[in-house]
């Protein structure tokens, strides 16, 4: 991986429109959006189809990207999540087949402080988690990395989906609020 | 849930935007928003910012080197100043609808179906074995060596779902730059997935699916091809696996909804036949 300096350069000129830029680009950033949207998606034919419709996404609107607001991960991992999110959102209004039976097993719902590769920002995230109850903590991981719908966390904490509403709420205030942001 | 959001979480709003836990009405909602209202934009930018962290802990998983290619023949149609979702231009074949021209097509594929589209289906034959079957070809055709590449320097579990089951492919085009439609048959469960790759959607016109059975050669429809992937199941009971397995698909253009007659009535543009890809080792890449 290329270091944020690098890519916010890589992204200058893929929004000039520089086809060499754009192929370090996605050199540097592809295993980490695939394996993101593989999660959420579960379905190597869908990752596929969303990775396309991602880099060029983030070739068209490359000159969008303000380096003040984000940083390029957090920027072109947001078009991935939002594509990747859309599709399988709307899937589950026709099927239900998809339920994340595979997915009982989740180790995010270990400490997480436990990680290493972490960046000040990451690891100021993962305090304000951490004061979150373990099953709060769970809930909004669950949800981050594994895209589960409110309707799939009721099902995995039997709880009501109003409930996984309110607790999901106020678990991300209370992130923001010892954030201090 | 409430109809609209208490205007005072809309906070609370954006976070689980982001999060990914609204449902597909509610992103709606909210993707209206962010379009509407800067505020609420820059709040959903915040939590994209603050969530977006935890993106380090993902497991990076090595994509399929076909989609880089895919990528970058699109790029060639949208430089970076096009308008969003503007996609590679495919042109159909010759407009030619006259009922000359589709007699003359009709008696061609009752004649001899599967001549009429060889070289189509031959080319299309090619570019599924070099995604899903390399050993199958001469070596100067082969691709490089699909390597999956897992991180195990992290200690998170990531569950790489098994690849579907597709045991057959076809890849209904005209060349092998321009990727238009994409078929595969589920042997087991007898359902046929139809995904549209590069074809872009004619204004005012409908692309229908045919089959072509060697022993039956009226095309027959399979449904009108939309712009989201869809299943055949129905339309397919009537055949037998080895029907399926050899017969042609070909794609017409017809008026929206489908053709009026139960034939195809426009330009045939794209054809292809099923190829099995089960190739040795193609499930194995697990961790």
């Amino acid at each position: 991986m290329l270091t944020p300096d690098e890519l916010v350069g890589l992204l200058a000129a893929v929004a000039k429109g520089d086809q060499g830029a754009f192929e370090r680009l996605y050199a540097a950033t592809r295993a980490k959006l695939y394996g993101l949207v593989l999660r959420i998606l579960r379905r190597t034919d869908l990752a596929d189809e969303v990775m396309q419709d991602v880099y060029l996404k983030i070739w068209r609107s490359a000159g969008e990207f303000d380096p003040h607001l984000a940083t390029p991960i957090t920027w072109m991992v947001a078009i991935a999540r939002n594509r990747a999110l859309d599709l399988v959102r709307k899937k589950s209004e026709t099927s239900i087949e998809d339920e994340p039976a595979a997915l009982e097993a989740q180790s995010e719902a270990a400490n997480p402080l436990e990680r290493h590769e972490t960046t000040e920002q990451l690891r100021r995230l993962l305090v304000c988690l951490d004061a979150l109850e373990t099953e709060r903590r769970e809930l909004v991981l669950l949800a981050y990395f594994g895209g589960f719908s409110r309707e799939q966390l009721a099902a995995k904490f039997a709880a009501p989906v109003n409930t996984v509403k309110t607790w999901l709420r106020r678990s991300l205030a209370r992130v923001r609020e010892c954030l201090g942001s | 849930m409430t109809l609209e959001e208490e205007p005072d979480d809309r906070d609370g709003q954006a976070a689980e935007y982001v999060l990914g836990t609204l449902d597909a009405e509610e992103r709606r909602r909210a993707q209206a928003l962010i379009a509407s209202d800067s505020h609420f934009a820059d709040r959903v930018r915040a939590w994209e910012r603050r969530l977006g962290e935890l993106s380090a802990m993902i497991v990076s998983v090595e994509p399929p080197p076909q989609i880089w290619e895919r990528i970058k023949a699109a790029l060639v149609a949208s430089p970076p100043s096009a308008e969003p979702g503007q996609v590679a231009p495919v042109r159909p074949a010759g407009e030619r609808t006259e009922i000359a021209a589709l007699r003359r097509r009709m008696r061609r594929w009752r004649r001899a179906t599967a001549a009429v589209t060889a070289i189509a289906a031959a080319f299309a034959g090619i570019v599924v074995v070099r995604e899903l079957a390399p050993e199958m070809l001469p070596a100067q055709l082969r691709p490089n060596v699909r390597v999956q590449v897992v991180e195990v320097t992290k200690t998170v579990e990531v569950p790489v779902p098994s690849p579907r089951p597709a045991q057959y492919v076809a890849v209904l085009q005209r060349d092998a730059a321009s990727p238009a439609f994409l078929l595969t048959f589920d042997l087991d469960n007898r359902v046929m997935t139809v995904r549209t790759v590069g074809a872009e959607q004619q204004r005012g016109k409908s692309y229908e699916l045919w089959i072509i059975a060697t022993k039956d050669p009226t095309p027959r429809s399979l449904g009108v091809i939309g712009t989201e992937e869809f299943s055949i199941r129905r339309q397919l009971a009537r055949y037998d696996a080895a029907t399926i397995n050899s017969a042609t698909y070909a794609v017409s253009i017809e008026p929206v909804g489908g053709s009026p007659t139960g034939l195809p009535t426009g330009p045939v543009v794209y054809t292809g036949k099923l190829i099995q890809t089960t190739p040795p080792g193609f499930g194995s890449q697990s961790p």
